[in-house]
């Protein structure tokens, strides 16, 4: 292989952008789960008006990282943002049409604490074997301590990977 | 590279000649220069440099000291330097001053610290007072029907249990609301009617707490020392932080509707707009930003 083709390759496999919506109830751990994506200080969060969105590098993708709001009042303009969502994170918005076939991760966040329901309760309280028209996955984790956060972006890499192909 | 070259000449070498010669010239050290010509924060930035940067053991810690030791450290400095009580009387009143400056910011970011970290407890009665207190500053007419409820939205927390919104400004986030609400109150009914404006509205309680993060964080980065060694000619208090959150409060609040966003969801472009509007005002030496109404 020549130089030369050695650069045509590297040129024609630039990193893709993942478009990631978190979205969910307030007071659940989205920008906490944000910060801790991507590395940062997560002991001075306060309550998100509007969004948040951070860039993260991940297994040679670009993962744009959109943290909305949760409050009931703002939930409205959620919508706004559905489209060229590659990954989807909340069972409520299954019904969108723009986000039809989008594969979805349901993060079982605030695992740290005692009284957190376990995974398996909350796959069963969202019904989400009755899912066929997409993949999905849930990962129990804690954005507090960053346990399974990395878990779920693996998946999210492996399923982006699938659907593009 | 020239500049750093430069800096490490004039830190090393210009600087303690330069001083010498100034003092051969003038027969006053350089603390007594910077008494002689600068005043308010630009002196005590100055003095505060000027020990923290000196060769001397005893000048470098006085700025490290507890405000409790102020008066000992400040004989330790005319001892040092012999500085003649006689000759220059003023010194010793100026530095006093300037110390309590120094080391009450110093002081004052512990005390703002502590209370953050103390987070919301609804089993803390003191706590539940302070948010009843709220309630009732902002809507005096209207009666609370219980504790968890819907109607907190109405004075803009998100969910029907205020605590959650506090999160990383713990209860600091809750005495700011409340120190706006009984020290401006008609200011504060004003603002809270115009959050609720149908297209430009934003929550007022979490807006709020997000901006005693703004408050919080600059007092952290000491982007605040210009501010408070202008405005307060001593040793500055928790009140004085309060007073710059209520600053805070109201410019935001005009800011907001001068700049008309398109939805909340620009919440942080605007946001970071006033930062970086108010760290500008803030670079400046002679601020001094008080809430005028």
């Amino acid at each position: 292989m020549g130089l030369l083709s050695i650069l045509r390759k590297l040129k024609s496999a630039p990193d893709q952008e993942v478009r990631i919506l978190l979205l969910g109830l307030d007071n659940a751990g989205k920008t906490t789960l944000l910060k801790q994506l991507a590395s940062e200080d997560i002991s001075h969060i306060t309550p998100t008006q509007g969004f948040n969105i951070k860039s993260v590098q991940s297994q040679g993708f670009k993962l744009n990282v959109w943290d909305i709001g949760g409050q009931r009042k703002i939930r409205p303009y959620w919508k706004n943002y559905f489209e060229n969502t590659d990954i989807l994170e909340l069972a409520e918005l299954l019904e969108e049409e723009k986000l039809s076939c989008v594969p979805v991760l349901i993060f079982a966040n605030k695992q740290d604490l005692l009284t957190a329901a376990p995974a398996s309760e909350i796959a069963e309280g969202l019904n989400l074997h009755t899912i066929r028209d997409r993949v999905w996955q849930i990962q129990s984790c804690s954005a507090l301590t960053g346990e399974g956060v990395q878990d779920g972006m693996n998946w999210v890499c492996k399923n982006v990977n699938a659907k593009k192909k | 590279m020239f500049i750093s070259l430069w800096e490490f000449f004039y830190g090393h070498f210009f600087r303690f000649w330069m001083k010498w010669l100034l003092r051969q010239m003038t027969g006053k050290c350089e603390l007594q220069r910077i008494f002689d010509t600068y005043v308010g924060a630009q002196r005590t930035h100055r003095i505060e440099n000027s020990l923290t940067y000196s060769k001397n053991k005893v000048l470098q810690k006085v700025t490290r000291v507890v405000q409790s030791e102020v008066d000992k450290y400040v004989d330790d400095i005319m001892k040092e330097k012999n500085i003649n009580p006689e000759k220059d009387a003023s010194f010793k009143i100026c530095m006093k001053m300037c110390l309590l400056q120094i080391t009450g910011y110093k002081q004052l970011y512990l005390d703002v610290e502590s209370v953050r970290k103390r987070p919301y407890d609804s089993d803390n009665l003191q706590h539940e007072e302070l948010l009843m207190k709220l309630w009732n500053l902002l809507m005096p007419t209207k009666k609370l029907n219980a504790r968890i409820s819907k109607q907190w939205a109405e004075i803009g927390f998100q969910g029907d249990d205020p605590k959650t919104d506090f999160r990383g400004m713990g209860i600091l986030g809750l005495i700011n609301l409340v120190y706006f609400s009984e020290n401006y109150t008609s200011e504060a009914h004003q603002i809270l009617s115009r959050s609720n404006h149908p297209k430009l509205g934003y929550s007022y309680a979490i807006v709020g707490i997000n901006l005693t993060e703004m408050a919080y964080s600059l007092l952290k980065s000491e982007a605040l020392k210009f501010h408070l060694y202008n405005f307060v000619p001593g040793i500055p208090t928790m009140e004085h932080f309060h007073q710059f959150y209520c600053y805070l409060v109201y410019e935001f609040d005009k800011f907001w509707f001068e700049e008309e966003p398109e939805s909340i969801m620009y919440f942080n472009l605007y946001r970071e707009k006033f930062h970086e509007k108010i760290k500008g005002l803030l670079l400046d030496c002679n601020v001094a930003l008080t809430l005028k109404v």
